[in-house]
């Protein structure tokens, strides 16, 4: 059988860095194929490159036994090549509907025809489960909703090829579920699927087939059949020794507290975001936040980083500096212009020269003791791969040694060997004295570094988990992860 | 990094080439021998030395008025309000400059510079307040500015400071005078080139290198890159809003000194023949770096001062005509080799 892709001989070279090294392997048709790779493996580029967002430099890309060369996006989509983007494209004014057709509106006389496109949507939006009304303004839809969006923006277009890129990092586990039941109805009506994800338990879970990048090269194929988590989790780093030398937890006695909530609420745009949030964060100690994205999380970190401000019950603020990590690197983490060392610069409080070798300098010392992997000192950081942006963040607000440290969502894009290295460094912080919030969907992360675990659900509190008791609890880590995934859904609270 | 800047500077030249023949093309259908007429420029400004001396005079204030507007447009906001901005705090200067007379020069040139700024920096700090307090575009609220302080210029004058029967202020004492360049360059005879010119390429330099190589610089274009995460990243973009509008409202009063020190000794309405609105266009064609817009600034002074060498042969407005066609091409030339460094620079 043609497969649907075929990559042949791939090679795209940025400067002296080759993100894609002679890349050769094949995409079966109807399949869900899974790409996989350490941070700056080159599994986006290829993407972008049969996307038709890059050119290769050499190699040769087919589709459906044909040779194509696209030049841009909107040839590859007239090829039936879809992307779903990681970071979405939508306007938050505009309905469900008005996106979807946004750019390729039905027209009847010289009037956009809403009757027959709502009608389309409708069907797809049956067809494949996806849960959504079309009426409903984007603004005030959740992460997966808006996700689920863009990917009806996409099956509108009728594609025969969808490619997802960390499609599920913003999602929490049972969104996860839900996105997968969508993947297998998408295959079942035809599609190819191809999925990247650093995850290797959702690999597993739904991939038929798997490809691994090391280094731009292709370096490991298999079928699902043949793999468990650890032959992949070796294929991805390869031969080097995968062990991180783990920091454990001092005793801290995380007395001191450094910010108090209290019954705090808060709401905008005539929408109650918070209510009733009862928090304490303490020197020397890691609070975690848990909860589907957007039930309050981004609100409490503007409120604790002075940008909102509580409408009812009471903030108190004790602490000199703080910093965060946040959670959507692109729009709140970075300039994407500027290189690593002139983020540093940007960040500092005080008055600074900063000629090219100061710039070098701060560039070198993050990627060195962080492992960033970037062409040069010089690249502009909305050209290093996601993970490796993700990195060099946390790295520069953890260099900045705030008393207060917030993550949100720290190892969100970051690979399963970076993520270890990551979490020792919070594991760090908090043993230095410091006080960490820390904000995550991804429950194995909360419960491996949280002394004290909150789960949020509609802007409020719903449980405190106190040290000990959370302690005790994680004993039985399976019941603790389904009681605590009902509480994160709103079930059992009154 | 340095293949940019020259595809940059290739970009600008392309625009600038692009448009002379556009004008050539122009002129020959009015029946004008374009090669004529632009070699009587060309032998006016770089023939003599007084026509040299000249384009340099009213390159100077293109100068001020360009790295002013470049502090803004660095961090993305839209300064259309310069000509106010130039006229309040020109007048202010001049008036401080006549008001004490019996301080010496020394004491009255730092008071004249400080009252102008400060009157110019009111203006610019009131579009930065009411976009940061309101959300107001401050495209908006400068163009209506601009109504407003030279209405206010113009009753002042009129109804209080004016020499009688004229729209001028009294002139300075003859020892206020900025020295000229022609006590040194003989053959600057006759122009009225003085030292301003140096305090504007000081200028240029200082803030080439407050924008490009510190960190104020780096915020400042933070909040224009992304203003979002510069909040995130620490970056009061609130306080640089103001700070940036606040700073090139206030330079622009410099522009004051080259005519009321260097020149005529008073303020007088409509000196300014709309510098603050061409300060747009040398900024633009040198992408806001301040270097660049000393070299553009001197196109622009070049193209004044040779549209009245060649007044005879053409109607002045072929020269304006020229510049504004200058700002088409530069927006559009800019896009294209802003494409290809994308796709290209990447590439390689
Ligand atoms: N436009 C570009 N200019 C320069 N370098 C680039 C560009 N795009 C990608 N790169 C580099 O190519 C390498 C591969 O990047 P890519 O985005 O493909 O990695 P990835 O496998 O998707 O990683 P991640 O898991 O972090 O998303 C990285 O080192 C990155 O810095
Ligand atoms: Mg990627």
């Amino acid at each position: 059988m043609i497969p649907a892709i075929e990559f042949k001989n791939i090679t795209k070279q940025f400067g002296n860095l080759k993100a894609n090294d002679n890349v050769s392997f094949a995409i079966r048709k109807n399949s869900v194929h899974c790409i996989l790779g350490e941070n700056g493996a080159g599994k986006s580029t290829l993407m972008k490159i049969l996307y038709g967002a890059y050119q290769p430099d050499s190699g040769k890309l087919f589709v459906d036994g044909k040779q194509q060369n696209f030049h841009t996006p909107h040839d590859a989509i007239n090829a039936g090549v879809a992307m779903v983007w990681q970071h979405f494209m939508l306007i938050d004014d505009f309905s469900v509907l008005e996106n979807v057709i946004l750019g390729n509106e039905p027209i009847s006389g010289i009037k956009i025809d809403f009757k027959t496109a709502q009608k389309k949507i409708n069907d797809v939006i049956t067809k494949f489960n996806l849960g959504l009304n079309p009426d409903d303004k984007v603004e005030k839809l959740s992460i997966a909703e808006q996700q689920k969006v863009e990917l009806l923006k996409i099956l509108y277009r009728k594609p025969s090829i969808i490619i997802f890129d960390e499609p599920t990092a913003v999602l929490s586990p049972v969104e996860v579920d839900e996105f997968f039941n969508i993947i297998t109805k998408l295959k079942d009506s035809g599609n190819t699927i191809i999925l990247i994800t650093h995850k290797l338990r959702e690999v597993i879970q739904i991939a038929e087939r798997v490809t691994v990048l090391r280094q731009g090269k292709k370096v490991y194929e298999a079928e699902a059949t043949e793999i468990d988590e650890d032959i992949l989790g070796k294929e991805i780093v390869g031969d080097s020794s995968f062990e991180i030398a783990s920091e454990t937890k001092l005793e801290t006695d995380g007395e001191k507290k450094v910010a108090i909530l209290e019954k705090a609420g808060l709401s905008s745009g005539g929408y109650s975001k918070l209510n009733d949030i009862n928090l304490v964060l303490r020197a020397g100690e890691i609070s975690g936040i848990c909860g589907v994205e957007g039930n309050g999380q981004n609100e409490i970190v503007d409120i604790l980083l002075q940008l909102l401000s509580v409408e009812n019950g009471t903030a108190e603020l004790n602490y000199s500096s703080v910093s965060v990590v946040p959670d959507d690197r692109i729009k709140k983490g970075m300039i994407s212009e500027y290189t690593i060392g002139e983020n540093v610069i940007t960040r500092k409080m005080g008055f600074e020269i900063a000629l090219k070798a100061k710039l070098k300098k701060l560039s070198e010392i993050l990627i060195k003791s962080y492992d960033i992997r970037t062409p040069d000192y010089f690249t502009p950081m909305g050209n290093l791969s996601g993970g490796n942006q993700q990195k060099a963040i946390v790295a520069r607000e953890i260099e900045n040694q705030s008393e207060l440290i917030i993550f949100s969502h720290p190892t969100r894009g970051v690979d399963l060997k970076s993520s270890l290295f990551i979490h020792d460094e919070i594991i760090h912080v908090r043993n230095s004295g410091r006080a960490v919030l820390l904000v995550s969907s991804d429950l194995d992360e909360l419960f491996k570094l949280s002394d004290r675990l909150i789960v949020l659900y509609n802007g409020q509190t719903v449980k405190e988990y106190e040290p000990l008791e959370l302690k005790s609890r994680l004993k039985d880590a399976e019941s603790f992860t389904v009681e605590v995934g009902k509480l994160m859904v709103g079930a059992g609270i009154e | 990094m340095n293949k940019k800047i020259i595809f940059q500077t290739g970009s600008a030249l392309i625009s600038i080439l692009l448009t002379a023949l556009i004008t050539f093309g122009f002129l020959f259908i009015l029946g004008r021998d374009p090669v004529v007429i632009f070699g009587r420029i060309f032998s006016e400004v770089f023939g003599t030395g007084y026509g040299f001396a000249q384009t340099l005079f009213k390159t100077t204030p293109l100068i001020i008025s360009g790295c002013a507007i470049a502090i803004c447009f660095h961090a993305k906001l839209f300064n259309i309000g310069g000509e106010g901005q130039i006229n309040a705090g020109a007048f202010v200067m001049a008036l401080t400059a006549t008001s004490f007379p019996g301080l010496p020069f020394l004491i009255i040139l730092p008071l004249s510079i400080l009252t102008g700024f400060i009157v110019s920096a009111v203006f610019g700090f009131i579009p930065a307040v009411i976009k940061v307090k309101k959300g107001v575009s401050e495209v908006i609220t400068t163009i209506m500015l601009n109504f407003i302080s030279l209405a206010m210029v113009n009753y002042f004058l009129i109804s209080h400071f004016a020499v009688e029967s004229t729209i001028r202020t009294t002139k300075i004492p003859e020892n206020f005078f900025f020295t000229k360049l022609s006590d040194f360059i003989p053959s600057f005879h006759g122009s009225p080139l003085n030292i301003t010119l140096f305090i504007a390429l000081l200028l240029a330099l200082i803030i080439y290198f407050t924008i490009y190589k510190t960190s104020i610089g780096y915020k400042l274009r933070a909040i224009g890159f992304n203003p979002v995460a510069s909040v995130y990243m620490s970056v009061n973009v609130n306080k640089y809003t103001i700070v940036a509008f606040v700073l090139a409202a206030g330079m622009m009063s410099f522009v004051g000194l080259n005519y009321i020190f260097g020149y005529k000794g008073f303020y007088e309405y409509g000196f300014s023949a709309n510098i603050g609105f061409t300060a747009i266009a040398v900024s633009l064609l040198a992408r806001n770096n301040p270097i660049g817009i000393i070299f553009s600034a001197f196109l622009f002074g070049f193209l004044d001062y040779g549209g009245l060498a060649v007044n005879e042969l053409v109607p002045k407005e072929i020269m304006l005509i020229f510049q504004g066609l200058v700002v088409l091409s530069i927006l559009g030339v800019n896009k294209l080799t802003d494409n290809y460094l994308k796709i290209n620079l990447e590439r390689n």
